[in-house]
């Protein structure tokens, strides 16, 4: 059955690309500005967290610049990936109700809107790593594979999310508070290590702190990754994608009605 | 080879009486069952569609129609039975499905043709050829926005022509657009035919169901009511209409009349007393009631008279008008010399239509008695009584004249 179905997905590729490309050219318009303007925001952010916690707090932190940016790439497209997910089905009526295809690609292809969107931000990104010289090594190979769990613990969440929101509405608004709260609750700002040992466990049932901690280390800090994160983060995935799915596919004989 | 296969579908639909959208009111009603109407959209719906064959479905408003083709295209899920679709679905139930404002023709070719199951080597080739039949060269990469919903259409509607069905799903797409909108749509339409695409067809067009259609579904608030040869089920469909009522309603109208047109004379006037006509029928070729009638079908406008006392020499005559009250035809029992010696007690008298030269619309009719041929009135009712004529081909007007085309030498 599963291999049925990415079989179809396969053969609805291209739709899945148009849907995605679309929707990316429409957020910003088909202007080059537009392009630019979306950057404007992460980096303002990254500008008044780097300020505040680098003098401030003194925070001692090797690269915090860096630290800092790759924290908030991976959790701002784990945000936005849920939350043009989440509408992915609700706001396009027209299309549920008068066609049908594999209605999860709406969802994989507002993931893929999401991705694109970060991966300006990510080629900034690699700019500071030029200009502040870090070190690249092997373990940098590492990188993509985290990326990859981290796609699809965002598809999971967004086909549960965006089933939900069909048929409960404040599902959008209960997400928001969960997104500021992770934001805080997920090493983003700081390292782990504020935390005592105890307390660390429970910080790092979150995988998303694990992936944020692994990024940084194989991408700026050319260590590898722990076996152990990346088994979490690979299980979690898994169960994250699955869930997903099964709420979705739940719920998804409903939709064309209940919009 | 069955194309389709629709077996025992039933479709429910819950309205529920205080609708419930988020997690809190779920939550605080978790004590309080939730009230629901069910209804019933279809009701044991069988049949199949054969490959390379045109299915119409037809039936009144709410009668299933679109829930129905819906439910073929796995936009809807059935409550219980199957649908088996055994090729490839292209279902046309809207046109210009994703359409996006801001972007360009060309961009939304793109997206649209990819909806509708092209691929995109497929789609390059032909982005020409679509805008140049859709006629908007010029405005390749205008925003869709700057369209007017014309363009949109003939934009739509090139694209998804382009499209290679194995079985076309058909909605009401022809009812939108002109004249000339429309009759593309049917050459597009017959084309596929010939090419062999198997298609199922909803239309209040009986006219095109008529000449597309090798079978017709015919549905009645859900329920199939029969499915067979196209003619058949569209006279089924048209003579089916007994419960609704020939007549005008009764006082609003006479009251208008009296009130729009001071200058004629009093209605429902009667000299005799106890005198009266007191129903006015029409009946179609299987002799039903009915107050609809194909164009060109045979007629009878049955007359009910109460005569409490003895009329000699009575008149029975007719006047027909259209919708906008012109005076289109007249006659009476004196004209057509049919001698009446005398009436007493309840009866009636047929007026026999051979075909109804008409060709759509509704008409109205007044009825009148009077007594021998001086015209003395006994009854009189002013255009209270109305029928519907349905249209069977493409003609056009108010009148429909059996004729054909010929070439000479």
């Amino acid at each position: 059955m599963i291999v049925n179905h990415l079989k179809e997905l396969y053969d609805y590729r291209n739709l899945i690309w148009q849907l995605a490309w679309s929707e990316f050219k429409l957020r910003y318009k088909n202007s080059i500005l537009g392009y630019f303007w979306s950057l404007l925001e992460p980096l303002l952010m990254l500008l008044v967290l780097y300020v505040v916690f680098s003098n401030l707090m003194k925070i001692q932190v090797e690269h915090y610049q860096l630290f800092l940016f790759i924290g908030i790439i991976l959790w701002g497209f784990l945000s936005r990936a849920t939350t043009i997910g989440m509408f992915s089905i609700v706001g396009k009526p027209g299309m549920i109700k008068k066609i049908y295809f594999p209605r999860d690609i709406f969802v994989i292809s507002s993931c893929i809107t999401a991705l694109l969107m970060s991966v300006f931000e990510s080629l900034v990104f690699i700019m500071f790593m030029v200009y502040f010289r870090v070190p690249i090594s092997i373990n940098l190979a590492y990188a993509p594979l985290i990326l990859i769990f981290l796609f699809i613990i965002s598809l999971g969440l967004s086909l549960a999310l965006s089933a939900l929101n069909v048929f409960y509405r404040d599902v959008q608004f209960i997400w928001q508070v969960f997104l500021q709260a992770g934001y805080f609750a997920t090493p983003i700002l700081y390292t782990i290590d504020i935390f005592p040992k105890n307390l660390q466990r429970f910080v790092l049932l979150n995988p998303i702190a694990r992936i944020i901690t692994s990024a940084r280390d194989t991408i700026i800090y050319s260590s590898p990754a722990k076996i152990e994160d990346l088994l979490f983060m690979f299980l979690s995935s898994i169960v994250f994608l699955l869930v997903g799915y099964i709420i979705f596919s739940k719920l998804e004989p409903g939709f064309a009605e209940e919009i | 080879m069955t194309a389709i296969k629709v077996d025992h579908l039933h479709k429910t639909f819950r309205i529920p009486h205080e609708k419930r959208t988020t997690i809190f009111e779920t939550l605080t009603g978790v004590f309080k069952p939730p009230m629901y109407e069910t209804f019933h959209a279809l009701k044991d719906i069988n049949f199949t569609v054969e490959e390379g064959e045109a299915l119409g479905i037809i039936g009144e408003n709410g009668s299933g129609k679109s829930t129905l083709l819906k439910i073929i295209a796995n936009i809807l899920r059935p409550s219980s039975g199957s649908v088996t679709a055994l090729k490839k679905l292209t279902p046309f139930l809207e046109l210009g499905i994703g359409f996006q404002a801001d972007l360009t023709a060309a961009e939304n070719i793109k997206i649209y043709a990819t909806i509708m199951g092209m691929q995109k080597r497929e789609i390059n080739d032909k982005l020409d050829d679509i805008i140049e039949f859709a006629g908007l060269e010029k405005f390749r990469d205008t925003k869709l926005k700057n369209f007017s919903s014309g363009m949109q259409v003939r934009l739509a509607f090139s694209t998804a022509i382009q499209t290679d069905p194995e079985i076309l799903l058909m909605d009401e797409v022809l009812a939108v657009g002109d004249m000339e909108f429309q009759q593309k749509c049917l050459d597009v339409l017959s084309q596929y035919r010939k090419d062999g695409v198997t298609i199922v067809f909803v239309s209040h067009d009986l006219g095109a169901v008529r000449r597309f259609c090798d079978r017709t579904l015919l549905l009645h608030k859900g329920e199939q009511v029969a499915i067979g040869n196209s003619s058949a089920m569209i006279d089924k469909y048209v003579y089916a209409g007994v419960e609704e009522s020939t007549h005008v309603n009764d006082t609003g109208s006479n009251v208008e009349n009296v009130q729009s047109n001071e200058n004629i004379f009093i209605d429902n006037h009667k000299n005799a007393k106890n005198v009266e006509i007191s129903d006015v029928k029409f009946f179609d070729k299987f002799n039903n009631e009915s107050s609809q009638f194909n164009s060109l079908d045979p007629m009878i406008i049955r007359i009910f008279y109460n005569a409490e006392e003895l009329i000699q020499d009575p008149v029975f005559g007719i006047v027909l008008y259209s919708d906008k009250e012109e005076h289109l035809f007249g006659t009476n029992t004196y004209l057509r010399n049919y001698h009446i010696n005398s009436i007493f007690g309840k009866g009636h008298i047929d007026l026999l239509i051979e075909k109804i030269p008409l060709h759509a619309g509704k008409f109205l009719l007044t009825v009148d008695l009077v007594q021998s041929k001086n015209y003395i009135p006994i009854d009189h009712k002013d255009k209270q009584y109305s029928f519907f004529v349905i249209p069977t081909g493409y003609d056009e007007g108010l009148l429909g004249l059996s004729c054909s085309w010929e070439t000479g030498i």
